[in-house]
């Protein structure tokens, strides 16, 4: 807890980076698909002396400049904003990482929305060669910022040869080692086609405001043409999809397979559901494509491309979803819990108490610390360990999880986080529970005042300790 | 050239003259066709109702063992929570696309000459999903379908004289019990469907007669400038790529958010903070909990409920208001109505969700 809480109510702060991430990813792969699909498009265009396709190119590239250029790079600050205010702690271990990526992918950025805007200018402007080359030149760029963040993303599931390095100072020599870590290879691969397919979707949504009658040639090859980008997808995403199981560690792809094994009982985990959702929304979206777009590219409507681009957002969500679901509960897998705690601290946390290492609990409450169980020390707890991932009311809510459950049950739960050993069901995807007895005492005061209303079970009585708690005067609010 | 076996099936079947039917048959295409698209994705969602309603039939028991029995297809048989969601989340989804369906019939004036029949049979098919959903919601005999159905068997009891006898008869006593269960499986396995199915196809034939209706802006086009597509296969084929989608969102539901199953009912423990009935009762329920508040007394149910009626009927009669293209005021006032009732609509639903208590 070295970093003040954000409370999101009902929705749960998680939510806000999953909606946020979700539209930026439909958006920026599409930057990433569509630099490849322009170049192409025109290089076909010029070589097939469909010149009719220029007006069309041009406004797609239009429409492409604004929408990544403004919506793409306002979600992708979003993200930051957000999983900065979510997991602090996580963003930090993030950054001190891969500050030399970060400070490429940003100049990349700058160069990658640089050539876009000069792309679109310069239709009809400059000789076509160099038009071209200068839509080549944003195709190699965008796909170099997907090449960075791709080793960022599936470095906190798979930090692989890295890991023995964590916390000793040296992380900065294995930079490449973090980057390219197992999982990379076939994230790359399923990102990339991912990247074409929402290209080719995106540009049948452009494509489908085409008159079919004053226009239908013309409109019947774009759109066809349009729809061939999510064939390479279609084929090869299983592959890579199975490649990237692969390089799962198997205590998180027994999420799955025990998902699998348990799906008939309905007691399935919600990584196996949202990987169902990927599978099947993939799977129905060459179809859809194939019925809308591909046997009447003329009366491809606006709705209907949009209906498309429905069912990608879907499969977007749903894979991103089970991406982060099978990193549970971690946030750097072997490194760092969801809760912000590091793997190395928790013996500390358990023996001096959490929120002692706190600087944003007031001296005050944590005095009490040693003793004295209270629910205010309990809310901070609360706010410190549960508010990532849970909210009281809303989603996941600890209200509707724990009810039904009177004071004593809760503690037992708690007791169980606390000691997370390998055989509980909790420690597949919870992290443990830190804090000293006292600690624990009041967050269950606090949940069970929450749940049920008023303490259903007697108060602990913890006898005094001799030896000062870790708190020291240089807290603020001291 | 057709194969034998094609050839030996149309000797007896007579297939290919309603092939040649349907790749003559032409559907309109203009801005709005978009909207053509929600019957029949109302009509994708009652037949996987049907078909999950079917595979519930083998384990379900109706009466006294009726939570048991539902228990036991959400917890024991091999993927019955999987039918069971999938049963629930498509009565849901297709009475929200009854819904849209409706109303964009209505605000494209689809309901004018000679297409009357067509809106009174597709609105007594909507009543008719509500009264399934009505009387589904009991059937798993929990807590929350329990009180829920206590509460809504209540209302009709305002009524003057006869109210108290339909809530009895329809209760199968003064309380509700194994009895009611029976009767209620009764009305959702064999006299709704026995009702829905002939107005269903009455419905399909009337579309068969009339053909796809023409939003007013297309009808104003001379006829040579409307566009239209075959029906076999062009419409038909993207029928199918939208009830593909239909089928994303409906297992999307069903496996992420299983329809849940709450604690057995028991009437002698008090009822759950958060009763409430399923959304689409919801602005009726809240309509009528307003006039109670407002005027005291069963009266102000009454009034209430004879308000909600006043308004049905009207919505019923909209077509002998605004009949023809020529309307003029009376199209307006139509389409002003139609903006009120979703508003209302939408209005008394969100604040009927907003005021529950949040117990859990």
């Amino acid at each position: 807890m070295n970093y003040p809480v954000w409370d999101v109510p009902f929705l749960g702060s998680g939510w806000v980076i999953g909606i946020i991430a979700i539209i930026h990813v439909l958006i920026s792969h599409f930057a990433v698909g569509g630099g490849l699909f322009l170049p192409m498009a025109e290089a076909k265009a010029i070589r097939e002396g469909r010149r009719d396709w220029f007006p069309q190119l041009e406004a797609f590239s239009k429409f492409f400049l604004v929408l990544t250029g403004v919506f793409g790079a306002m979600t992708g600050v979003g993200i930051w904003f957000a999983i900065g205010l979510v997991s602090p702690e996580g963003t930090s271990t993030l950054i001190h990482n891969f500050v030399f990526a970060w400070a490429t992918e940003w100049v990349v950025f700058l160069v990658e929305l640089t050539l876009a805007a000069a792309y679109y200018y310069t239709w009809n402007r400059i000789p076509d060669k160099i038009h071209l080359r200068l839509g080549w030149a944003y195709a190699g760029t965008s796909w170099l910022t997907l090449v960075i963040i791709n080793g960022i993303l599936t470095f906190q599931l798979t930090p692989g040869a890295w890991l023995p390095f964590a916390g000793s100072g040296d992380e900065p020599f294995h930079f490449f080692q973090a980057l390219l870590n197992p999982g990379y290879f076939p994230s790359l691969g399923l990102r990339t086609l991912a990247c074409m397919s929402l290209a080719g979707i995106w540009a049948m949504v452009f494509f489908s405001g085409i008159d079919g009658d004053s226009e239908g040639p013309l409109k019947e090859k774009l759109v066809r043409w349009s729809a061939r980008w999510v064939v390479p997808a279609y084929v090869l995403m299983p592959v890579f999809f199975v490649w990237y199981l692969f390089t799962v560690p198997e205590s998180h792809r027994a999420l799955m397979s025990l998902g699998i094994s348990t799906i008939g009982a309905g007691a399935f985990t919600m990584v196996t559901r949202m990987s169902l959702v990927t599978v099947m929304t993939s799977a129905t979206m060459a179809g859809v494509v194939f019925f809308f777009a591909w046997l009447s590219p003329r009366t491809l409507s606006r709705s209907q491309a949009l209906g498309v681009l429905f069912l990608a957002l879907m499969a977007t969500g749903s894979t991103e979803s089970v991406r982060e679901f099978l990193r549970k509960p971690f946030v750097v897998n072997g490194y760092l819990y969801s809760n912000g705690v590091h793997i190395k601290d928790v013996d500390r946390l358990n023996a001096g108490g959490y929120l002692a290492s706190s600087p944003w609990v007031s001296a005050a409450v944590v005095a009490t610390a040693s003793t004295l169980p209270t629910p205010e020390m309990g809310k901070r707890m609360f706010e410190g360990q549960c508010l990532a991932c849970h909210t009281l009311d809303g989603y996941r809510s600890l209200r509707r999880l724990l009810s039904d459950r009177d004071g004593k049950a809760i503690g037992n739960i708690l007791t169980m986080l606390h000691d997370h050993k390998p055989d509980s069901p909790y420690s597949k995807f919870m992290p443990p529970l830190v804090g000293t007895p006292v600690e624990i005492e009041s967050l269950r005061q606090y949940l069970d005042r929450a749940v049920n209303g008023k303490l259903t079970s007697p108060v602990a009585v913890f006898p005094p300790v001799v030896s000062a708690s870790p708190a020291d005067s240089t807290k603020p609010g001291s | 050239m057709r194969s034998p076996l094609a050839r030996w099936l149309d000797e007896r079947l007579g297939y290919s003259a309603l092939l040649e039917l349907a790749t003559h048959k032409q559907v309109p295409e203009h801005k709005y066709s978009f909207w053509y698209y929600w019957g029949g994705i109302t009509l994708f969602f009652f037949t996987v109702m049907c078909f999950t309603g079917v595979l519930l039939l083998l384990y379900y028991r109706p009466g006294d063992e009726a939570y048991q029995s539902v228990r036991s297809i959400t917890y024991d048989i091999q993927f019955g929570w999987l039918i069971r969601s999938t049963h629930s989340w498509s009565a849901n989804l297709m009475i929200a696309s009854a819904f849209v369906h409706m109303f964009s019939t209505f605000f494209l004036k689809a309901y004018r000459r000679p297409r009357e029949f067509l809106w009174f049979s597709g609105i007594v098919l909507l009543l008719l999903a509500m009264v399934f959903g009505f009387s589904g919601y009991l059937l798993p005999m929990d807590d929350l379908s329990y009180f829920a159905t206590k509460v809504g068997l209540g209302i009709p009891a305002v009524i003057p004289m006869v109210g108290p006898w339909i809530s009895n008869l329809v209760r199968g006593g003064p309380d509700i019990s194994g009895f009611t269960v029976s009767r209620f499986f009764a009305l959702h396995v064999v006299v709704l469907p026995a009702l829905f199915i002939p107005v269903l196809l009455l419905h399909l034939g009337l579309i068969q007669k009339h053909g796809m209706s023409l939003p007013p802006s297309e009808l104003d086009k001379p006829e040579g400038k409307r566009k239209t597509i075959p029906f076999f296969p062009n419409f038909a084929m993207k029928d199918l790529a939208a009830w593909l989608i239909a089928l994303n969102v409906l297992a999307f539901c069903a496996a992420v958010f299983p329809w849940p199953l709450g604690p057995a009912a028991d009437a002698l423990k008090p009822a759950p903070m958060d009763i409430h009935p399923e959304w689409y009762f919801m602005s009726s329920f809240e309509v009528l909990k307003l006039f109670g508040k407002w005027i005291p007394g069963e009266f102000g149910e009454f009034a209430g409920l004879g308000l909600f009626n006043l308004g049905l009927v009207l919505w019923v009669l909209v077509p002998f208001f605004d009949a023809e293209r020529r309307s003029g005021a009376w199209a307006r006032r139509a389409t002003w109505f139609g903006l009120a009732v979703v508003g209302i609509l939408l209005f008394t639903t969100i604040w009927g969700y907003a005021v529950l208590p949040a117990v859990r």
